[in-house]
């Protein structure tokens, strides 16, 4: 017994000497000095969410090439360090300590799930974050100060959908919204809820998560028939949404999907092929169908690359865009003289607007200290002959 | 567990009941210790945040080292357990403000009651029927962890304020640094823990059910008693597990707890040894380097074959998997085993045993 009160105070005394001569912490050393500016890329090429988020990731590491073969940022390259994580948070997780540990400046997430778990850890180790989740939580200053939305959050896209779906029925409807069982598919559906209640909507609407992996969702389907939904709104990504078209077809059944950003793409269209027609789709980003004068860089480079706007898609906007706005958030920290994390989150409230030719939403991108939230507007599409169709431009839920 | 190698006496009881018998043991326990000291001044924050994760995997690994490989009862509900341990400690700290070591304890009260609960099917239930009842446990929690809004903050989920235990405080710059020594502590005790365990006769009535039911209730263990036990001891180290986690992470998410997560689990502890602490530890270790090594190593290739970097996360399933098959096929008793047999072999040298 001793022995052991021995043994214990002994280690209890080591341990104490041991923790008050802590080493040196890194610093964030690489954001000095005339070397290329690091930017870590959170990507899922192969995951969950793999069909959308590669061209997403392409449409990054397109703007970086682009942008440092035109000089970089105040001649300066840009590094962007992409790794894949397959859609799973712990890896998540790690390759975030893996980029800090790198000296990056700034981080590109991509899912809800992984933003939201990093949210508190980016705060901490102030590191500006964007990412392709636009979930509301992420625009409030408050609770997250170093993330930046870039698009309307899913809630805004919620709302502008309702909006649409209560005009078009001109009357009482049922909605049965399909959604990714995850903190992404989850993250409008209360707001949406809400805001039927607000603008006092002659909506109803019930909730279905998609189990993931599905071979078809026609169970899901005749539950919301049941219920006599008219109309589906779907936050899902394009594959399992154009399975939910194809399925919608093949059963005969007389409903409109509404899909929100991620299944509204090329992709949905090609793959429901003839199911995809007369489906409405919420895209805040301007896809190759739809003109737009900021797709000319973007189709200048992809020629030179060989490829083509039409074949990467609309999520190759998405990622050249946000990225675009993370570089001008370092473009205007670097003018004022500082690469470090706040500077960066200070310069991106501060720069005021940035056109993006009508790509984005109303067209111009603007945060503020008090709200990151980069824009509230999105273009409404229809499919028609296999090609999105644009109904409108720039709604704002209101 | 008790028998030693041929060619060691003991000469008296106390010596024969050590835990460690020859001088090379001592000498490998004083190198563990260097190394164990020396590790955060030696290596940079990111090789840093490595091992501190695998220091709370060591400790999960212990915990389902006493229920598979000791008590011989298989469990997939790893991932659910160590949830209820990260969220509850994880609502006491930041809704009840009790300080994190309360906290913790309660996580890995409460994980054990948990365990015991879900425990109960084994008293009737055995192998894969058990492995399918586990596995609900694994899916209801991870269920209610998904739908019940209280687990979130409003639409952000459940965020833990960076660690202060009185008035010490987790600084930013030392993150990881402070964070070795607290999961150290724990983890040491958590290994040091099971291994008295499975001196005590508790440890024995485990391994006793393991070996033979049927025997071991006709030598006088209560085999219900012993189950449900060994269901609640190890959760409670997987509550353990879990709670830290949540500190070190700073949030609670359920996607940090599918079932993949149960998986791994098990792979540890079959890799590095099945029924053995040590093993446990070497598994988790061994685990959790796969897929940093590859990604390193991919990486540093990477740029001559981008073939391979543009499919990193199927290769380390791919490498998962053929670790865990060549595990069983050649070595099923694990990294423990493996070390065991490089010891005799120098030991019986010239003889083969």
């Amino acid at each position: 017994m001793k022995n052991i009160r021995r043994t214990a105070a002994l280690t209890a005394a080591a341990t104490l000497a041991l923790t008050a001569c802590a080493p040196g912490g890194g610093g964030d050393e690489s954001a000095e000095g005339d070397g290329p500016i690091k930017v870590g890329v959170i990507a899922d090429l192969t995951g969950a969410t793999g069909d959308v988020g590669t061209p997403y990731n392409e449409g990054m590491l397109g703007y970086v090439k682009w942008r440092n073969a035109d000089g970089g940022i105040d001649g300066r390259d840009i590094e962007a360090i992409s790794k894949d994580y397959a859609y799973d948070v712990p890896t998540a997780e790690r390759l975030y300590k893996e980029y800090v540990n790198e000296g990056v400046v700034a981080i590109q997430g991509w899912g809800t799930g992984d933003s939201e778990a990093l949210m508190n850890k980016v705060t901490a180790d102030e590191l500006p974050f964007m990412s392709a989740s636009y979930a509301e939580v992420l625009t409030d200053p408050e609770e997250a100060p170093y993330n930046f939305v870039v698009a309307p959050t899913y809630s805004d896209q919620m709302r502008v959908a309702l909006n649409w779906i209560a005009e078009d029925a001109g009357g009482p409807a049922d909605v049965a919204m399909l959604h990714n069982d995850s903190p992404f598919g989850l993250a409008p559906l209360q707001d949406g809820q809400d805001w039927i209640g607000e603008q006092s909507l002659d909506l109803t609407m019930n909730a279905y998560p998609m189990p993931a992996g599905a071979p078809n969702f026609v169970g899901l389907l005749s539950k919301a028939k049941s219920q006599g939904a008219k109309y589906v709104v779907i936050q899902n990504v394009s594959s399992p949404a154009a399975q939910v078209a194809k399925d919608i077809k093949a059963q005969g059944l007389d409903m409109k999907i509404v899909c929100l950003n991620w299944c509204s793409d090329e992709l949905f269209v090609e793959t429901a092929g003839d199911a995809a027609e007369g489906h409405v789709l919420v895209q805040p980003f301007a896809p190759s169908s739809a003109d737009a004068d900021g797709h000319a860089d973007i189709e200048e480079f992809l020629e030179g690359e060989g490829s083509s706007l039409e074949e990467k898609g609309v999520h190759y906007v998405q990622g050249w865009y946000t990225m675009h706005m993370m570089a001008e958030g370092i473009a205007k920290a670097l003018e004022d003289g500082d690469l470090s994390g706040p500077a960066i989150k200070d310069a991106l409230e501060d720069m005021g607007a940035i056109d993006t030719g009508g790509v984005v939403g109303t067209g111009e991108v603007e945060f503020s200290a008090d709200s990151h939230r980069g824009q509230t507007g999105t273009g409404v599409y229809v499919v028609e002959g296999g090609t999105m169709k644009q109904l409108d431009a720039g709604v704002t839920p209101e | 567990m008790a028998a030693t190698a041929t060619g060691i006496y003991h000469r008296s009881y106390q010596r024969e009941m050590a835990l460690r018998h020859t001088r090379a043991e001592y000498l490998r326990l004083a190198l563990l210790v260097t190394a164990l000291l020396a590790t955060p001044y030696v290596l940079d924050r990111y090789w840093l945040s490595i091992v501190n994760t695998i220091l709370i995997a060591v400790i999960g690994a212990v915990g389902l080292n006493i229920l598979v490989g000791f008590t011989g009862q298989i469990s997939l509900g790893q991932g659910g357990f160590l949830a209820v341990g990260a969220f509850t400690s994880a609502l006491l700290y930041e809704r009840a403000a009790l300080p994190m070591p309360v906290s913790v304890l309660c996580a890995v009260l409460l994980t054990a009651g948990a365990g015991a609960l879900f425990g109960l099917p084994a008293l009737r239930l055995k192998g894969l029927y058990l492995a399918i009842a586990t596995l609900a446990s694994q899916e209801i929690i991870v269920f209610i962890a998904r739908r019940w809004t209280f687990l979130r903050d409003g639409s952000a989920p459940l965020s833990v304020e960076r660690l202060h235990i009185g008035g010490y405080q987790i600084t930013r710059e030392y993150f990881e640094f402070q964070w070795y020594w607290v999961l150290l502590g724990c983890a040491v005790l958590a290994v040091l823990g099971a291994r008295n365990l499975f001196r005590s006769g508790l440890g024995r009535a485990f391994m006793a059910v393991r070996d033979q039911d049927i025997a071991a209730s006709a030598i006088g263990v209560n085999v219900t008693r012993a189950k449900v036990t060994a269901f609640a001891v190890s959760s409670g180290f997987v509550g353990l597990a879990g709670a830290l986690s949540a500190h070190y992470t700073e949030t609670v998410t359920w996607e940090s707890f599918t079932l993949e997560v149960s998986i791994l689990y098990l792979a540890m502890i079959i890799v590095g040894g099945l029924g053995s602490i040590a093993g446990a530890c070497y598994g988790a270790v061994f685990m959790m380097l796969v897929p940093v090594l590859l990604n390193e190593s991919i990486g540093a290739v990477g740029d001559s074959l981008p073939f391979l970097s543009g499919r990193l996360p199927a290769i380390e399933n791919a490498v998962f998997g053929l670790v865990i098959i060549l595990f069983l096929l050649l070595e099923p008793r694990g990294l423990d085993r493996i070390w065991q047999r490089m010891k005799d072999y120098l030991r019986f040298w010239p003889f083969r045993y």
